[in-house]
């Protein structure tokens, strides 16, 4: 067995998955591949050492298509997604699993490629693969590759919660919305706009622990992943939870033109748009320029601003307000707009 | 070597013939659009016609009633003969941009075409996104608007407004040629960008 097969083929087989032989192959060429980000012990379950008394956990499935995209895939969405779920809660990633589901015929190459991915992403985020599955589906039952990441966070500050925001909270964006949708579209369709509009897709867990580190207990309330229904789904998801009205300010909402050019063309929102490396930060007014200067001062906050305020008006809304001051709703989403960004 | 280059976009038997909205559309566009490209042609710029043709592996790729139309080498993929000169250049696509994951961007710089006109089915997609593509790729982009087509005037009207705003000078093709014949060339529209 090389590095680029497992056992003597070089795509996924239906034997892949029956666990014998050729699984227990497959299974050593992802042990192998992840290096030492892995360390499973190829037993029934991970014993794992939790040095707090609390922990986070999370799990997300990724179906999102395409599964690789040009700068990145399903396999660095698949460890961005949990560790950032992990991270918005104030826990620090630890551990993850990584269930993968396989469409025969799928390349060992393509595999690899996404294993490379997951590896180099969970180095960066500082986390520890602990356990897997592999299943295998006939061809056509999946597109590709699907993959689950579960994760567990360990507290070592207060966890953050949505109903420590109040009102005349901040409202800040970490970076640029919309971008993910957008390149993902882009390139399902062959549209242009992907080689000026990369994916966000990042694991912040660093991001957020500087921020956390650089500015005083309790001047970050609550934060949230903008991911599927985009801003518009946290914003209104925080308005319920509060009861409160939230203002936003439309020239200030962090859009990159090509991103809008692209909105305006496909006709979709891109505050609906879902994004994989974007924070919504809920933040003391006292606090505001501290938290953006220490957000601006990270990687992948360069670009922070803020779009808005929790309001003292107990109306359960969002609303959105352009340069003249003039208001308007911004409406919730009933249902998924795009399916399979993530 | 002409600076300028026609592309014209999908403009196939099976992709016109998918309704007969399509087909009336192409229809009435055709007199002044064959006359248009003839025109083009006789000034010496390049006409480049942008094929789609269908991957039957692609799950992305739209289906009429279960079948994959546009594939290689079929009558439906064909250029429609009314807007083929045996001096044009086809060149196949698989997605809606023309320049998308093909050799379009090269071949063009290699003639020295820094201005394109972009042409054919359907305005709000095709046209739109070669367009916006050439646009990123630096290229001065012109749009006559009579030379578009859409099924449904709407969606025409709405992607020209939306070509104008962003990335190109919408004219019609008699404008176009008469300040080609006045200028020779065609001036780039000063668009700012954030």
């Amino acid at each position: 067995m090389t590095a680029s097969t497992a056992g003597s083929s070089d795509e996924i087989l239906l034997d892949h998955g029956t666990g014998a032989k050729l699984s227990q192959e497959l299974v050593q060429l992802i042990a192998d591949t992840l290096g030492d980000v892995y360390v499973g012990i190829m037993e029934d379950s991970a014993i794992l050492p939790v040095e707090t008394g609390r922990i986070a956990m999370t799990t997300d499935s990724f179906v999102v298509d395409p599964p690789f995209f040009g700068n990145g895939d399903i396999g660095k969405i698949a460890v961005c997604g949990t560790v950032n779920d992990l991270a918005v809660a104030g826990s620090r990633p630890k551990y993850l699993t990584l269930g993968l589901i396989l469409e025969t015929g799928l390349p060992i190459d393509r595999l690899k490629q996404v294993l490379v991915s997951i590896r180099e992403t969970a180095r960066e985020a500082g986390v520890q693969i602990v356990g897997g599955d592999t299943k295998v589906v006939r061809k056509g039952e999946a597109d590709q590759l699907y993959l689950n990441t579960a994760g567990v966070g360990v507290f070592e500050r207060e966890p953050l919660s949505m109903t420590d925001v109040r009102p005349g909270d901040k409202v800040v964006l970490s970076g640029p919305i919309g971008n993910h949708t957008v390149h993902l579209l882009s390139i399902r369709e062959g549209l242009g706009f992907e080689q000026r509009v990369d994916s966000d897709c990042a694991p912040l867990n660093n991001l957020i622990d500087g921020v956390l580190d650089r500015v005083p207990a309790g001047a970050v309330r609550s934060m949230r992943d903008v991911t599927r229904g985009g801003l518009t789904a946290v914003l209104h998801e925080y308005a319920g939870k509060l009861g409160r009205t939230i203002r936003v300010d439309t020239p200030s909402l962090p859009i990159q033109h090509e991103t809008a050019m692209a909105a305006d063309m496909l006709g979709i929102n891109p505050l609906h748009c879902a994004n994989e490396g974007c924070l919504a930060v809920f933040v003391d007014p006292a606090a505001e320029a501290d938290v953006l200067a220490a957000l601006r001062s990270l990687p992948y906050g360069e670009h922070a601003v803020t779009i808005g305020e929790v309001s003292e008006d107990t109306e359960v809304l969002v609303l959105l307000r352009d340069a003249d001051g003039r208001e308007t709703q911004l409406e919730e989403l009933l249902g998924a707009e795009l399916p399979r960004l993530c | 070597m002409s600076k300028i280059a026609v592309l014209t976009n999908d403009l196939q038997y099976e992709l016109v013939e998918k309704n007969p909205e399509r087909v009336a559309a192409v229809a009435a566009a055709t007199p002044h659009f064959t006359a248009f490209l003839d025109e083009i042609r006789r000034r010496g710029h390049h006409v480049f016609h942008l094929q789609l043709v269908n991957d039957p592996d692609d799950p992305n790729a739209e289906r009429y009633d279960g079948h994959l139309p546009v594939q290689r080498g079929t009558r439906g993929a064909e250029i429609i003969e009314d807007f083929l000169a045996p001096e044009d250049v086809v060149m196949e696509k698989s997605k809606d941009s023309g320049f998308y994951e093909t050799d379009l961007h090269e071949r063009l710089q290699a003639l020295g075409v820094d201005t394109v006109l972009i042409t054919g089915m359907q305005t709000q997609i095709c046209v739109q996104t070669t367009a916006a593509d050439a646009f990123f790729r630096g290229y001065n982009i012109w749009v006559p608007s009579d030379c578009v087509v859409s099924a449904r005037q709407e969606d025409k009207d709405r992607a020209l407004e939306w070509l104008d705003g962003y990335c190109a000078t919408v004219s019609d093709s008699a404008e176009v040629i008469s300040v080609l014949d006045a200028e020779g060339t065609l001036p780039r529209k000063n668009i700012k960008t954030p």
